[in-house]
Formats: structure tokens, sequence, C-alpha cells
């Protein structure tokens, strides 16, 4: 026998619970966001502040907004920052063009071939990830001045292309693992050599680590200040990273609103970076290709 | 989307590449290249650069001078060193008067007495400014400029305490009965009359020049002895708990006396510790006005705290092809009359005398200030101190450290005193 | 005699067709070098020699100025015996990464599970919560974590208005840790792309048989995809792990080098770039970083053993 109020009065609650909850989520969202983006708001204003007040005032809100320090900044070393840019821009590109290509050809053979000495390789490689650089500086320096790159971009280049970055040979690696092995099989029976597999196969699936990858490469190489400031002594080869950090000399007179103007400009490209590949790595893929 | 790469294209990529860098040119020093390295902001950067021109348009066209620098003078240490290790030495190379005792005994400087008067003109330069760059009687760098310790004031939140500015003969007793006054009034919400500078290495020189004694002795030994810092640790126990300095947890936000977090900065004192030439980074990021006075007297009448220290030096790899013109350059970078006005005071108050001279009356009012500062300081002045012995950077650290234990309570100045004592000699042992 | 023939002519053809021992190694392991190629390239020419360098130092003093001198285990002794800040900077650093890698990895993995969930706004949601690992650790934001931890600064405002006296977080070497172990949590947006990726990385078809089945939320997740995104779990952990030990810069700049106040910011590779380039002592430096490799080696062999209980793979 039905018991129709039972039944109506299950009902009304779910929509009423379905309307609110996402309201709550979204509310608890904008929270958070805020909180992430408070120091990035904070960085905005100082870069619009007359110098004199960034040290002194609390409030989100410049008392005078100047663009002092983008035009200072912009110019405030002898070149002006376009050069800087660009060279960061040239740089994380082979960056990332160099880590792709060869740290997807090293995760493959750690990830799909088989071959002796494999474990202890693969060891050796995650090993170069835990000795802190600052020991491994000078022995490489020499190293790279006995080539003569000193002065040029090749020190911080050449070894992407050489797959010097165990990072993201360990990530493509787990993410290489993660595709069904029954995919290779199925094309080792069609006679496909392991090149095939590696391009055909594999390369075609990894779009999510390989977005990933090309993201976090910009973003290594567009903030990473030591390398170049090791390696680069000509200005007109700097980069934004190492440029940046000529705007303040803690002992004298120091550029601070240019330092603020051009860290805020220095974002935009990265941002940029990141949002364009967002898409790629959400769209990815969708199935594995695979009829099961 | 399909990565477009071709195994051949990407073999034959990265082969170009490595070609390309073994066919680029090294950088090796050439007679006609000179390379100059400094620490600096791009002020001081504008201005070098353009003595450098100076020095290619008067003395010699064909020279090509590659000026490097970095803003941060830790950056400058860590690279400088990579190179010096390198085997790849910039010719002329900014000297601090920490480190020259190191780069001077282990043979990476040049050491300059065979030039003077053949090609080095030191004619005109203050003899004891010539004596700050020797080591073992040899002289081995070339100060740029002399600057002397000097307090920074803000002299607005002192009017609005309604205190007097201090004085040159004012002691730490003065600033005691000051801030009676001072925090009666209250300024700035919690704004206290002094920072803490327990930890402040050139405050503790001073302290104890004015009393006989010396941070080094000239071989190398501590000058002063536990007691002497125990007495000082109990100095400023005393003004912390009277409230005359600003609190531990204010203090401690100052990371190695950077213009940026010092405490007048950050407004949390009316006065700090810092050098006669830094008077204009200071007012740059200062909104209220400031001025310089010196550091207090140990006790009413003491002197001879004070001394013009070489504020940077000039030095010459020992290693470099270019000895002449090296040599030629840093003379003409301290006497020619053109240099002397781009450089300004920046570096600190020029050596030679014919270029004080002729640079004063162009100075501005807050350069000038700082001008008179270092040459009027009369009984505050004492004689140069011996070059720093190589530990000298380790035990700064440590007296910051240790002066942050007693002023959060970890350590009692009874204890802390012969505990530093005991770690600086062992440093100074290590060290040699 | 033609049998004989016949005999011969089949052990000829049994002789040609099996592959000379040579011939074996070189098709099993063939491929495999060959795609190590680059990398091998690159370890022997650019890597090992200066990694051998800095073993051979540790066993030197060496002040960067003149060449190293031999001093045996002079360096290692020294560290275990009579180095207080060895031990100082060791806790800190052990402190840092108990704290600091958890806590990213769980806001990493609650957000992007949150955030996949299709909700209006999402790009723009990951793209702001992305946005602090974007700064790196930079001079403008030691500047802004000094503002917002000292004594006086805007968390202790916000604090007070809920009735919160807090404490001088940044300055205070009771707290000062603290606030590096949330710049650290803060940007947990690189360990959270890489989960998303895991996340996208998971074959819808999978999702949609087990709705066919009628599972619920919970257990598709339970399921499929915590199992399927453990690979990238360890990875994340591994490399927050490492990372984390080597953690440098933020202290670096925050404390202007010092690791104060009194060595509560004092991280290791502080501490051996204090010894490296401060003092220099490079010889010393080297033995630190060696001990710190072990010590990151012998977690990381642990890891991967126990792995095998909770790694899932495809193959």
């Amino acid at each position: 026998m039905t018991t129709p109020t039972a039944v109506v009065s299950a009902e009304p609650s779910r929509p009423w619970r379905k309307r609110i909850m996402p309201v709550v989520a979204h509310v608890l969202l904008i929270a958070a966001s805020i909180l992430m983006l408070y120091p990035l708001l904070w960085m905005l204003a100082a870069s619009f502040r007359p110098e004199q007040e960034i040290f002194s005032s609390t409030s989100l809100i410049p008392s005078a907004v100047t663009l002092n320090g983008y035009i200072s900044g912009w110019h405030g070393l002898p070149l002006s920052f376009g050069t800087f840019f660009i060279n960061s821009f040239t740089i994380s590109i082979l960056c990332i063009v160099g880590n792709l290509a060869a740290c997807s050809l090293t995760a493959f053979a750690f990830a799909r071939l088989e071959f002796r000495g494999k474990r202890f390789w693969f060891a050796l490689m995650l090993g170069t990830l835990m000795l802190p650089y600052q020991v491994t500086l000078i022995p490489q320096y020499v190293l790279f001045l006995k080539l003569g790159w000193v002065n040029t971009f090749l020190p911080l280049v050449v070894p992407k292309f050489l797959a010097s970055d165990a990072f993201f040979t360990f990530l493509m690696v787990q993410f290489f693992r993660g595709i069904p092995k029954e995919l290779d099989e199925a094309a080792q029976m069609d006679g496909c050599s392991p090149w095939r597999i590696y391009y055909k196969i594999l390369l075609p699936l990894s779009v999510p680590v390989l977005t990933t990858a090309a993201i976090f490469t910009f973003i290594f190489t567009w903030d990473d200040f030591f390398g170049p400031l090791i390696y680069l002594n000509d200005i007109k080869t700097y980069t934004v990273a190492l440029a940046l950090r000529n705007f303040v000399d803690s002992t004298g007179i120091s550029n601070w609103s240019g330092l603020f103007a051009m860290s805020v400009l220095s974002l935009v490209p990265v941002f940029v970076f990141f949002l364009f590949f967002q898409r790629l790595l959400i769209e990815g893929i969708a199935t594995t290709g695979m009829k099961r | 989307m399909s990565t477009n790469f071709d195994r051949r294209q990407f073999l034959l990529g990265s082969t170009a590449l490595v070609a390309a860098g073994a066919v680029a040119p090294a950088f090796a020093q050439d007679a006609g290249r000179l390379r100059l390295y400094w620490w600096g902001g791009q002020a001081r950067a504008d201005r070098t650069n353009k003595v450098s021109d100076l020095f290619k348009s008067k003395v010699d066209p064909k020279v090509t001078i590659d000026g490097e620098y970095n803003g941060s003078f830790q950056d400058y240490w860590t690279k400088l060193d990579t190179q010096v290790a390198g085997g790849n030495t910039p010719d002329v190379l900014q000297m601090d008067y920490r480190y020259i005792y190191q780069y001077a005994t282990k043979g990476t400087i040049l050491a300059l007495d065979d030039y003077i008067g053949k090609g080095l003109d030191l004619s005109d330069f203050d003899k004891d400014q010539i004596e700050g760059g020797r080591v073992g009687g040899k002289l081995y760098a070339i100060s740029l400029g002399a600057n002397s310790v000097a307090m920074m004031v803000n002299t607005a939140a002192f009017k609005e305490a309604g205190v007097d500015l201090p004085t040159p003969d004012w002691s730490y007793d003065d600033y005691k009965t000051a801030s009676v006054a001072w925090n009666k009034a209250n300024p700035r919400n919690g704004m206290r009359i002094l920072q803490d500078g327990s930890g402040n290495e050139p405050a503790y020189e001073n302290w104890l020049r004015q009393r006989g004694k010396a941070l080094y002795t000239a071989d190398g030994k501590l000058g002063w002895t536990a007691d002497d810092l125990v007495e000082w640790f109990k100095l400023w126990d005393d003004l912390r708990a009277a409230n005359v300095c600003v609190s531990p947890d204010n203090q401690a936000l100052d990371a190695n006396a950077a213009i940026e977090t010092t405490m007048i900065t950050l407004g949390k004192a009316a006065t700090t510790f810092a050098n006669s030439n830094q008077l204009i980074a200071f007012q740059k990021i200062n909104k209220d006005p400031l001025t310089m006075v010196n550091f207090p007297r140990a006790k009413k009448g003491a002197g001879g705290g004070h001394y013009r220290k070489p504020s940077q030096f000039w030095s010459i790899s020992s290693t470099t092809k270019a000895k002449d013109e090296s040599v030629k350059y840093v003379s003409f970078f301290i006497n020619d009359g053109d240099a002397g006005a781009a450089l300004g005071v920046e570096r600190g108050i020029p050596c030679a005398k014919h270029i004080r001279d002729a640079i004063a009356p162009t100075l501005s009012d807050q350069d000038r200030l700082a001008l008179n500062f270092v040459s009027n300081l009369g009984d505050l002045l004492g004689p140069l101190p011996p070059v720093p012995p190589a530990a000298a950077g380790e035990i700064d650290n440590e007296l910051q450290t240790k002066s942050q234990e007693v002023a959060f309570g970890q350590s009692s100045a009874e204890d802390a005193g012969p505990a530093f004592f005991k770690a600086a000699t062992d440093m100074l042992a290590r060290s040699s | 005699m033609t049998a004989r023939a016949l005999d011969a002519g089949s052990a000829a053809n049994a002789r040609a067709t099996v592959p000379s021992p040579w011939r074996q190694a070189w098709t099993a392991n063939g491929p495999g070098y060959m795609f190590l190629l680059p990398w091998f390239i690159g370890f022997f020419g650019l890597t090992v020699g200066p990694i051998l360098i800095s073993l051979y130092l540790s066993f030197t003093n060496f002040d960067l100025l003149t060449a190293p001198q031999w001093a045996g285990l002079d360096n290692y002794a020294r560290m275990f015996t009579a180095d207080p800040k060895f031990v100082a900077s060791m806790r800190v650093t052990f402190l840092f990464v108990i704290f600091s890698v958890p806590l990213k990895l769980a806001f990493a993995l609650v957000v992007v599970l949150v955030l996949n969930r299709g909700m209006k706004g999402l790009p723009i949601y990951r793209a702001v919560f992305y946005l602090p690992s974007l700064l790196g650790a930079s001079v403008a934001i030691a500047v802004l974590w000094r503002r917002l931890f000292a004594g006086d600064g805007l968390v202790n405002e916000a604090l007070a208005m809920i009735g919160i006296q807090g404490p001088a977080w940044i300055s205070n070497p009771r707290f000062s840790l603290w606030t590096l172990i949330i710049l650290a949590v803060w940007q947990f947006g690189s360990p959270m792309i890489i989960f998303l990726a895991g996340l996208r990385q998971i074959p819808q078809d999978l999702y949609e048989a087990a709705d066919i089945d009628g599972a619920s939320r919970w257990r598709k997740f339970w399921k499929i995809t915590l199992p399927l995104l453990t690979p990238v779990v360890f990875f994340n952990a591994i490399i927050q792990t490492i990372e984390g030990f080597k953690s440098f810069t933020p202290a670096f700049i925050i404390s202007g080098g010092t690791g104060n106040p009194i060595n509560s910011t004092l991280f290791y590779t502080l501490y051996l770039y204090q010894e490296a380039f401060g003092f220099l002592r490079m010889g010393y430096a080297s033995a630190l970083a060696w001990v710190l490799l072990a010590i990151i080696a012998v977690f990381t062999a642990f890891s991967f053993l126990t792995s095998r209980y909770w790694v899932h793979y495809e193959d």
C-alpha cells in the first residue's frame, strides 16, 4: 500500500538544498580567493603608490595614484624592460621545447621499456634532484667556462635538451605508467617499433602531463634568477627576474616602486601563459581511445 | 593535439645548439677590454658608467669597458667568488673593508705599491684612507670614499613628541632621560626613541673604542673581553626595560640592517644606527624629513669612537691581463675632476682633497650634511682600526643571533657574554 | 647422402636463425638505451662531473679563492660533534617539511576535487588559486610577508577583530617558522595543477560505467578516482618533500640571509649557503650537502619500497 504523504514530504527539501549548496560553495571559494589574492592586490597597490608611502602605509588603497613606478621601472636600468622580457621569453620557450622533448623520451624509456640497469639509472636520475645546487654551482661554472658558454644562454638552455630536469622526467614517468599497457602491447603485435609507440600512441595521450610540464617549465625558468645571475654578465642578456634584483640595494639607494611595478608586469606573461595552457589541460583527452 | 616532433629534427637542433656553443667566442680578457664589477643599485651604476664613458673619451678611446653590477650585496659576493674559483676574476672589482684581509692574503687581489706615483696618483689622497687599504703593510685596495657611522633621525617624530633633537654630546644616558618625556608624549602610537642596538656590530665597536678597547687587535685577535660584552648586553637590557628602545619583537623585524627593514623606516623608532653615506637612501623611502647625528657617547665626554672608514674600495685582480689599464682606470676614477663630479658622494666622501673641494659647492643639502658630518667629527674621531680578520663576518652574524637570545630572554647577559666570547675566539682560530 | 645433406642444411639454417648474444642484448636493451641517449649525454657530460667534484670537495677545506686542501673526515666529524647550527638547521628544516608538505598536499587535493565538480566560474577559481605559485619567492613577497605578519601587521589586525591578540609572528623566534610554512602552503597551486592533470587522465568511460551500475559519488571517488590518482599523489609527496628539504629562497629573502630570529628560520640549505659563500668554507658546505642528500635518498628509497602497497599503476 502506498504512503503518498511519506513520499511527498521527502521531496521539497531536496531542491532547496540543491540551491543552497552552490551558493555556500561560492561564498567559501570567494573568501578563499580573497585570501589567495590579497598579497597580489597589495603588490598591485604598492606599484601605484608614491615610493615613500610603500613602507609606512597599511591600507590597500594608495593615497595618491602615480605611474612613476611603471615609468621609472621600465626605464630603470640602462636597457628598457622590453629587452629583458624578450630574453626571458626566449629562454623559457627554448627550455619548454627542450624539457618536453628530452624528458618525454627519457620517461618513455623508464616507464615503458625494459633494459638492463633500468632501476639503477632511474635511481641515479632521481638522485640528481637531491643535491642542493649551491655545491655543484662552482664545478658546473668551471665546466661551462671551459666550454666558453659563460655570458650566453647556453648554460641555462642546453641542459634542458639533455633531460637534466629530473622533476619532469619523474612526473612523466608517473603519468606514462598510468596509461594502460595493453595499448602498447596491441601496437607491438601490429609490428610497431618503440619509436612509433612513443610518438603515435603515448604522446597524444599525454597532453595533460605535457601541458603541465610546459606550464611549470615556463614558470620555473621565468622566476629563476640564480642561473642567470651566475652565467649572464652582459646586461643585454639579462632576464626579467635578474633585472628585478638590481632594483633593490639594501645598503643604498633602491627603486622600490619600480620593483613592484615591474614585478606586477612580470606576472602578466606567466599568468596569460597559464590561462592559455589551462584550457589545453582541461580539454585534454576525454577517453583513452581504446575500445575495451 | 599532436606534438609535431620529428626525432631527426630534434637531434639536428640539439647538435646545432651544441656546435654553436662551442664556436661562440670565449670572453677572454684582451688588452683592449676592461671588466669592471661592483655592487650597488641603479643610482650607483649610472654614476659609475658615466665615469667609464669619461675614461674612454679622455684617456683611452680604444678600450671597451664591461661594467657589471649587482643590486644585492650578497649576490655580488656569490658571483664574484664563483668567478674567482673559476679563474675568471674581473679586472677591477669593488672591495669591502670586511673582506679585504682574505682576498689580499689569499692572493686574489694585486698589491699596488709598485704603481704608486707610476700610474697610480695618490699625491692628494687622504693618508688615513690609503692606510685603510693596506694589509700586512702592502696596499691592496684604493678607497672610493670615506664614511662614518651615523644615526638617522626622524625630525618630524621628535617635533611631535616635543623632544629636542639629539645633539653631538648625547650619551646613552641622555637618550634614556629624553625617553621619559618621549614615552609620555607617545608619538606615532608606540614609537620609541632608539632601536635595539645590542646586536649592531658598528654600535658595539663604537662603544668599545670610546672605552679604549677595540673590536679586533692588529694581530687579528679580539680586542675586548667577555666582561665588556656583558656590560654591553646589560646596557641594552636596561634600555629595553625602561622602554627607551624598541621591543625585541620589533627589532627582530630588521633583516640584517637592510635599509627597508630598519626601525626608522618601519616607524618603530625615531633613530637608527646607519652610515653617513646612506642619508639619501633612507630619505628616499621615508616620508618624514630625516637628519643625521653621531652614535651616542658611552658616557658624558667620552669620544674617539668614530672613525673615517673607507666605505668601499677598488681592487685589481692579481690574474688580470690588463694591469696597466686597470691601474689607469682606478687612478682616473679617484683623481679626475669630471669623474668626481659624476660620482658625487654616493659612495662616500671623496678621498682626494681637490675632488672634495671641487664638488662641495655643487652638493645637495643632504649630501652637504653628510660631507660636513664626516669632516667635522671633532673629539668623536678616533684612529682607523686595523683591517678586520677573516672571521669578522661570521662573528658579526653570531653577535646578531646572540643579542636576540638575550633580548628574548633565552639567555642572560652574564651567560651570553662569556658564551659569545668563546664562540668568537673559536671562529677566529678556525679561520686562520 | 641426401639425408646427410639435408641434415647439414637444417643445421646451418638453425645456426642462421638463432641470433648471437650481442644481437640479443641489443634487441632487448637497444631501444631503452637509445631513448635514454639525451639523458646519458647530459648526465655524463654535464651533471656527473660536478656531482663527483662536490663529493671530493666535502673532504677538503676549500675557500674558493685558493685550491682545495685535503682534510679527510674533518668536516663530517665537526658536523656531527661540534656544530650547534647544524643541529638547529636540521630541526628547523625537518619541522618545515613535516608541517608544510602534508598541508600543501591536502589543500591541493581537496581544492582540486572540489573544483572538479563542474560549477560555474571554475577556470577563474583555478587561476586564482594558482596565482600565488606564480610569484615564487621574490623580494616583493618578502616585504609583503613582513607587513602581513609583523606584530602590528594585517593578520593581527584581522585577528583583533575577532578578539584574538596575536603575537609578532614573523619576528618572534617561536612563531617565525610558521610564517614560512604558511608561505609555502599558500603556494599550493603547483601540486594542485599536477593533481588536476592526473584527474584529467582518468578515463571518463570508467565513471560512465560506474554510473550505469548505480554507484554513489563517494563510491566512485573511493574506487576509481583515488586509486588512479595514486601515482600522482606519490609524485607530489616525493617531490614536495625533496623540494621542502632543499627550500632556500623564502628563508633567505625574509631573514636577510641570517636565518634569524635566533636561527629559527635557518633552513638547512641557507646554512649551507652561509658556509659556502658567506664564510668561504665550500668544503664544509659540500659535506653538509652530501649529508642532506643521504637523508633525502633514504627517505625516497623507503617511499619507493613501500609504494607498492598503495600506489596503483596501469602496467
